[in-house]
């Protein structure tokens, strides 16, 4: 396989599961605020500025008063902001059309198909009253494209370059979605005295990575701190949590180049570090500094990229 | 059972000065296509719609679409498709054919001769202008033997039908003929929408292209290569074709590579892969010849690979289509086809020429200038239609400035007699019903060491525009699927 090619690729995985983050992101926090139990995680202010950090467009006046339709337009439909959900669609289509010949008939359909439909999609609903469907709609075609990557690729090294990019970028939009409600968990502390350790955030967070149910299967309990950051972050049957995308990582480094692990600078042996590293990681270590806990695993991910754009990639 | 005077044929307006693919000049279905008339006559123009808004989202959603360049912003457009075929029986067909072949195999021979001994030119058959003037003739070819002696590997010809009854050919495309994809994807959108025609009619598969193209790559590696890796190289993805370059890749199950996949190292060319790089052997090109090389051509030019002229002078690489085509499908070496035919084949061509004249030679530029209103005026090297002037559609405006145009540079103009290209009933958006529109048929040949092929079915390019003689898709052309009938 080319290496631009591998990494148009790599990049399609990735824009896709981004947009699917951001629009679920967008989807809980507004509906789940509705009816929040204190009033700090009930206005929309709280809500719109979360929303901004999540996407890395932080307000950097938590004062400011924000426009709930400049907001929504601006994350999901702005096809002048650079990481809006129609660009990242619109690049993850871009990177496809590079790979045509590459992928299947079907999936390229898919995306095409999905790509149409965000970039006709009418701003003036969607601001007004169309995030609902347009959040779901999101969510449900990745779905679709995640099972026709599944389905209708051959599972070798193209299919293995899609899903390190799709798990490489989960495990990063899910730390990024537990650093912004964490921050959020510890701003209710302040205002509203809300104890951090039982924050109706936490709740929020499983439901914003579409996992509270499967967490309340597991423990039967409603979501703490220390719970909910296990499940997400350690539980390798959970397939949102970051254990779970590396290890998903490391399964198809290893389909990439069966060979390499036993070579101390290739991105599979960097991998198996990381990943091991995790595995035998307990909750009380990160409980105690959620802070730097965050910042290492996006810079371990971070590393994994780099890493991978000099063995692969370089062209 | 349909007839004329009812379904979707009833608003049918036949112009019976023109000759109609469908019906005869007494307005009798010709028997080739009475069943399918009698087919798509039992359909309502409703449903007709129907199945044609559904062909339509098809193609869109596939994402078979190519780029119009307008004055401000490109556009993402499908390729308009007719869903009432073409159909060309196994008589006719063995004509075009054997005619393609025929011109495909001359050009070639042409070529080898202007790029070697240049002997017709000796023998006096063509004049020496026609090489020393043309912006296509590459001197760098000079001497060159590309593998297994063939230059023009892919060739795309331009037929139409007179109102003689006679085909006749308009152009030879041997540079980078496109189009192909379009005839397989226009197969494919018809038999999604109306499958059962296809029991009433025994017609060839158009299938088979990138079987017999790869075929075609693998038969001229560089010597001592046992296994040549192929690619398609193409100029990017904002290219109009560009879904024709990669529908050929996957096709063929070759990669599809830009100039920055590939580098020369020693004379060899490479492509960087994830596992580092793979020496490449054959390269079908998709981009012009002037863009191929900027240490050779075009210094400025990002779309080529630096050293991949000095690869294929040492015979390490093979270029599909070679270097320097271009200087015998220019309109001027059109006009000596059939010398050129007879001369190295010793055959009649059995594809007609439409007459033409030289603005080059003055008493012929005389009758030109005397009678833009009733010719075909074309610049000799323009390629998609462009800069193309039909007499008798011009104002008298028009026609002065067309003459001073003639007058400035003579040796950049042909001109021929308006042909009047048969039309054939297609459905048209606007009015809801069939009309007639001209059309023309583009052929694929391949020519190989020792193979020879020719797609059977080629794309039938629709004008839409009423009246409109030009039917290049960067001009608003559309195309039907097209059925060679077997015997």
């Amino acid at each position: 396989m080319l290496a631009r090619v591998a990494n148009n690729l790599f990049w399609m995985g990735r824009y896709i599961e981004r947009s699917e983050h951001i629009a679920r992101y967008l989807n809980v926090n507004y509906f789940s605020s509705l009816d929040a139990p204190n009033s700090l995680s009930q206005s929309r202010q709280f809500v719109l500025h979360s929303m901004l950090f999540m996407v890395g467009e932080k307000e950097e006046d938590p004062t400011k008063v924000l426009i709930e339709e400049d907001v929504l337009f601006k994350i999901g439909l702005d096809p002048d902001s650079p990481n809006s959900i129609l660009n990242n669609i619109k690049y993850a289509r871009e990177n496809a059309n590079s790979a045509r010949d590459l992928i299947s008939t079907e999936l390229y359909e898919s995306l095409n198909k999905f790509y149409h439909f965000s970039v006709n999609y009418p701003v003036a609903t969607f601001v007004k009253n169309g995030l609902y469907d347009f959040t779901t709609n999101i969510t449900e075609i990745t779905s679709v494209l995640r099972g026709k990557i599944r389905g209708t690729l051959l599972h070798n090294e193209v299919y293995a370059i899609i899903m390190m990019g799709m798990n490489i970028e989960r495990a990063t939009q899910i730390t990024r979605i537990i650093n912004s409600k964490y921050n959020d968990a510890l701003k209710a502390q302040l205002n509203c005295g809300e104890p951090l350790s039982k924050s109706f955030e936490w709740t929020t967070l499983l439901k914003c990575t579409e996992s509270y149910d499967m967490m309340r299967r597991f423990y039967k309990k409603t979501p703490t701190s220390i719970s909910t950051l296990e499940f997400l972050v350690l539980n390798p049957n959970c397939p949102r949590s970051v254990m779970n995308s590396l290890n998903q990582v490391y399964q198809h480094i290893l389909l990439l180049d069966t060979n390499r692990y036993y070579n101390k600078s290739s991105t599979a042996f960097l991998v198996g570090k990381v990943k091991s590293e995790y595995q035998y990681k307990h909750i009380e270590e990160i409980e105690g500094n959620i802070k730097s806990f965050i910042e290492s695993i996006l810079e371990s991910l971070s590393q994994i990229s780099i890493k991978m754009e000099k063995e692969f990639f370089n062209y | 059972m349909a007839n004329i005077d009812s379904g979707i044929f009833s608003s049918y307006k036949r112009n019976t000065d023109l000759f109609d693919e469908l019906f005869d000049e007494n307005g009798s279905i010709k028997s080739v296509y009475q069943e399918l008339f009698d087919l798509y006559g039992a359909h309502s123009i409703k449903d007709y719609v129907n199945l044609n808004d559904k062909a339509k989202a098809s193609f869109f959603n596939q994402g078979i679409t190519f780029q119009v360049y307008g004055k401000n912003e490109t556009q993402e457009k499908i390729f308009p498709f007719d869903l009432f075929p073409r159909i060309i029986d196994s008589n006719e067909w063995e004509i075009i054919e054997k005619g393609s072949i025929q011109r495909s195999k001359a050009l070639n021979l042409f070529l080898w001769d202007i790029y070697h001994e240049k002997q017709i030119i000796k023998d006096g058959i063509v004049p020496l202008e026609l090489i020393s003037s043309s912006n296509n003739y590459l001197h760098q070819m000079m001497n060159l033997d590309p593998p297994g002696g063939i230059y023009n590997h892919i060739s795309g010809t331009d037929i139409i039908k007179h109102s003689d009854g006679n085909f006749y050919v308009l152009e030879d495309n041997i540079r980078c003929p496109s189009g192909v994809s379009y005839v397989i994807c226009n197969r494919t959108a018809l038999k999604r929408a109306l499958f059962g025609v296809f029991n009433h009619y025994k017609t060839h598969t158009v299938t088979d292209y990138g079987e017999n193209l790869l075929d075609l790559l693998e038969s001229v590696k560089p010597k001592g290569v046992d296994n040549p890796v192929c690619v398609v190289i193409t100029p990017g993805m904002y290219n109009s074709a560009f879904y024709e370059h990669s529908y050929l890749a996957k096709t063929m199950g070759i990669e599809l590579v830009q100039g920055s996949d590939l580098f020369v190292e020693n004379d060899f060319v490479y492509m960087k892969t994830i596992r580092g790089p793979i020496k490449v052997d054959v390269i079908y090109r998709r981009i012009d010849d002037l863009f191929l090389d900027p240490l050779e051509f075009k210094p400025d030019s990002a779309l080529g690979v630096p050293g991949l002229f000095a690869a294929y002078k040492k015979g390490n690489v093979t270029l599909a289509n070679a270097p320097g085509t271009g200087v015998a499908d220019d309109k001027a070496v059109y006009t000596y086809m059939p010398q050129i035919i007879k001369y190295y084949l010793d055959e009649e061509p059995i594809l007609n020429n439409v007459h033409t004249y030289h603005c080059s030679r003055p008493d012929e530029l005389k009758y030109v200038l005397e009678h833009v209103h009733e010719l075909v005026i074309k610049p000799v090297d323009e390629a998609g239609g462009y800069g193309i002037s039909i007499g008798n559609k011009l104002t008298k405006a028009e026609i002065e400035n067309v003459k001073k145009q003639i007058k400035e540079s003579p040796r950049k103009y042909v001109a021929q007699p308006i042909m009047s290209l048969s039309v054939h009933p297609t459905y048209i958006d606007k009015s809801e019903s069939f009309e007639q529109r001209h059309i023309d048929l583009r052929t694929f040949t391949i020519l190989g060491k020792d193979k020879e092929y020719v797609l059977k079915g080629g794309l039938t390019r629709v004008a839409l525009e009423k009246g409109n003689l030009i039917v290049n898709s960067s001009q608003g052309g559309g195309s039907k699927d097209t059925w060679v009938l077997k015997n």
